[in-house]
């Protein structure tokens, strides 16, 4: 409360010194509401029909003003969560509060920040902060921050800071540093760009636990290089972080597992126009990073400090979205059937477009994609009993965890007609993912058509089809959007898990919804049935539970 | 809390009509130089339009694509420029080179990593463009529907 004030009496002081001076005002207004509704046909994995939670109208809702006057900027980001925040979102969410505030000096040199800020180095594998507010994370840390550039190739960051959890702040302080120095132009290396980049992270946490075998002080550090020349370029990241407890089971340190961990990215890749091709590579061990030990694993992705996204390919087909895999960069070895210290695996991409008036590209060109990805668990020793141990090899392959073998080709026929066929086959272990049991295999076909009636008016369909092997077995869904003009858009679409073992969950879920845009402003509506399982966006996901229900957002930015 | 709020918002209220700028903020290019918004995009009467897009958003990549086919005939009437704003994280950051140029594109590219721009401007969903001109947002378009870029053709020519 007293930094509110402070900063409240900063703000107006403000506007009083700058007052001959025009400040300029921005921001924006999000809220996302829903009515949850009983739904006595549609019965969860415990044939338990679904259900209105307690306060069945739920609405998140964000208010974001700026203010920006010479080199001054201030922000404040307000929210409520009414009458409770939406479900599966993190309960320490409620009611109307103050979330986010900032005070911001920068030139062409400096910039400081003091209050709330989102930042990350290097990959992110360290510390990112950042708002994902449909996933439900703000993760930013309140502090302050310094950024310092000299030059155009020279760059230090230094910050101190506690993270947002709620509408308080983790126990646990952080600070950090990242430099990065443009050395080809130090060097005067022409037609070639060669960038480094060091880091360091700590995090001071008091332990509770008497007698800790781990120091309150966990360090981290990284180093970075990128190098391209001409269509070649390359790039690597290492990261280190210092010996820790390991927490296996929620809520519970292992005084007796002190682990370091480490990780390992290399990208590689070669394009020109008409053509591009990369590689990335990654293994990582005990990374999870949070700014409070005890924080790991929560379902709600809150005090998380840095950003482990799995690398594959983020389909945008919803059967290709059942099956999502998570990056593994958790110890587990509570179990001998069931152990984990990391995980190890890359992804390849290749994109190429036959020119128009070639024989394949016809008359506008056709676009082709084609993606692979394969992680697996680390292999090496592992002692479940009294003292639990493990040890890594460096580069070899344990368990499968996941596949995906992906083909997508884009067509362009002619003014009216687009189409996009789509092939993608997956191995998703569950057990392993999860923690649960299950190995699943897939074969999803998805089809996408548009068709421009007139230069405003379309109607896009698509169609897929997963056959799987296990678990919820087929599926097929249907997707149908009509576009009046460019501001009004109604679409319907349902997933129907027809091929399910059990009669009674061969469930429907069904979708309609309309959708109004003007200018920076946009409203929709929508009736229909949430599916249970992942919510993913950018390689987080979140858990959510069958819903059914009406949904309201309206998002406008000034 | 609540009387926060309300200073707030007749504070803001106050300057409601003020003509919005883009911010301040430096976004690196695909060869890792540092471009400023503000400070790189500044020539005088030029249309500067800035796309918000990323590697995994189907319909910005129809409207990258449609626009790219139609690139040259616009430059030909109006002095203007096209800038992708690709707001891929460290997820998918690594697809953007390849796919731009499988596609051929032919926009400057700017990587908003960690969402700074993005989140400056407000921006819920992406495609989102904003049209800048002068230093001052002149029109901005949410989302992409096949035919937006004609429409955004003719209001680009009314300004």
């Amino acid at each position: 409360m007293m930094n509110k004030k402070i900063f409240l009496g900063f703000l107006l002081v403000a506007f009083n010194v700058f007052s001959q001076e025009k400040g300029v005002f921005s921001g924006g207004f999000e809220t996302n509401a829903q009515w949850y509704l009983n739904d006595p046909d549609f019965l969860d994995e415990f044939y338990n029909p679904v259900s209105h939670p307690e306060n069945p109208l739920r609405s998140n809702s964000y208010l974001l003003l700026n203010y920006k006057i010479k080199n001054w900027s201030f922000g404040i980001q307000g929210e409520s969560y009414l009458q409770d925040a939406l479900l599966n979102y993190n309960p320490k969410y409620e009611k109307v509060n103050v979330g986010t505030y900032f005070a911001q000096y920068k030139n062409e040199k400096i910039d400081v920040t003091a209050g709330y800020f989102y930042e990350q180095f290097g990959s992110g594998l360290l510390l990112r902060t950042w708002e994902d507010r449909a996933l439900g994370i703000n993760n930013s840390l309140r502090g302050i921050r310094f950024i310092y550039k000299p030059t155009n190739y020279f760059t230090l960051k230094t910050l101190y800071g506690q993270q947002r959890t709620g509408f308080d702040v983790s126990k646990g302080k952080i600070f950090g540093a990242d430099f990065e120095l443009g050395l080809s132009d130090v060097l005067k290396i022409e037609n070639s760009d060669l960038t480094i980049g060091f880091n360091t992270v700590g995090r001071y946490e008091k332990t509770d636990i008497a007698n800790p075998n781990f120091d309150n002080l966990t360090m981290t550090y990284g180093g970075r290089v990128n190098y391209s020349h001409n269509s070649f370029y390359v790039s690597s990241e290492f990261d280190y972080k210092s010996k820790d407890a390991v927490v296996q089971v929620r809520n519970q340190i292992d005084n007796n597992l002190i682990k370091s961990g480490n990780a390992l990215l290399f990208n590689m890749g070669y394009s020109k126009k008409g053509f591009g091709v990369d590689g990335t590579f990654r293994r990582l061990e005990n990374m999870s990073f949070y700014s409070e030990r005890l924080a790991k694993g929560n379902q709600y992705n809150d005090m998380i400090l840095n950003y482990v996204p799995s690398l594959t390919k983020q389909h945008h087909y919803n059967l290709a979205n059942i099956y999502v895999y998570q990056a593994q960069p958790n110890v587990i070895i509570n179990d001998a059937s069931l152990v984990k210290a990391g995980e190890i695996g890359g992804q390849i991409d290749l994109f190429y477009n036959f020119k128009k008036g070639s024989k394949i590209g016809g008359k506008y060109g056709t676009k082709v994609a084609v993606n692979y990805s394969q992680y697996h668990g680390l292999a090496g020793t592992f002692y479940i009993y009294s003292p639990q141990d493990y040890s890594t090899e460096f580069l070899s392959f344990g368990k499968k965890y996941f596949s995906d073998a992906n083909l997508e080709i884009t067509k362009k026929w002619d003014e009216k007609w687009q189409t996009v066929f789509t092939y993608i086959n997956q191995y998703y272990n569950k057990k392993f993912v999860e923690e649960i049991y299950g190995e699943i295999k897939t074969n999803i076909i998805g089809v996408e058509a548009i068709y421009k009636f007139n230069p405003t008016h379309s109607v896009r369909t698509q169609a897929e089809h997963m056959w799987a092997n296990s678990d919820k077995k087929n599926w097929a869904a249907l997707l149908a959007e009509f576009n009046f003009g460019t501001k009004y858009t109604f679409y319907v679409s349902d997933l129907y898990n027809y091929g399910n073992d059990d009669s009674r969950l061969r469930n429907h879920y069904f979708l309609f919804g309309n959708s109004f845009r003007y200018k920076s402003t946009r409203l929709s509506l929508s009736y229909g049935r949430q599916r249970g399982g992942l919510v993913c966006v950018g390689g987080v996901c979140r858990y959510v539970k069958e819903s059914t229900g009406f949904s309201f957002s309206i998002n406008t930015s000034f | 809390m609540k009387n926060l709020m309300t200073i707030l918002i007749c504070l803001f209220g106050f300057f409601l009509n003020a003509q919005t700028q883009m911010p301040n903020v430096s976004l690196n290019d695909l060869e890792g130089k540092k471009i400023s918004i503000t400070n790189d995009f500044n020539e005088k009467d030029k249309i500067y339009v800035f796309s918000f897009w990323a590697t995994w958003c189907t319909p910005c990549i129809n409207e990258l694509d449609e626009m790219n086919d139609v690139l040259e005939d616009w430059k030909k009437e109006l002095n203007l420029e096209v800038i992708a704003i690709a707001t891929d994280d460290s997820r998918t950051q690594k697809r953007i080179k390849p796919l731009v140029n499988g596609k051929g594109w032919e926009y400057k590219i700017l990587l908003d990593s960690n969402q700074d721009l993005k989140r400056a401007l407000s921006i819920v969903n992406i495609p989102y463009t904003v049209v800048v001109k002068n230093g001052v947002i002149v029109h901005i378009q949410n989302g992409y529907v096949p035919g937006s870029e004609s429409e955004l053709y003719q209001k680009l020519k009314s300004l």
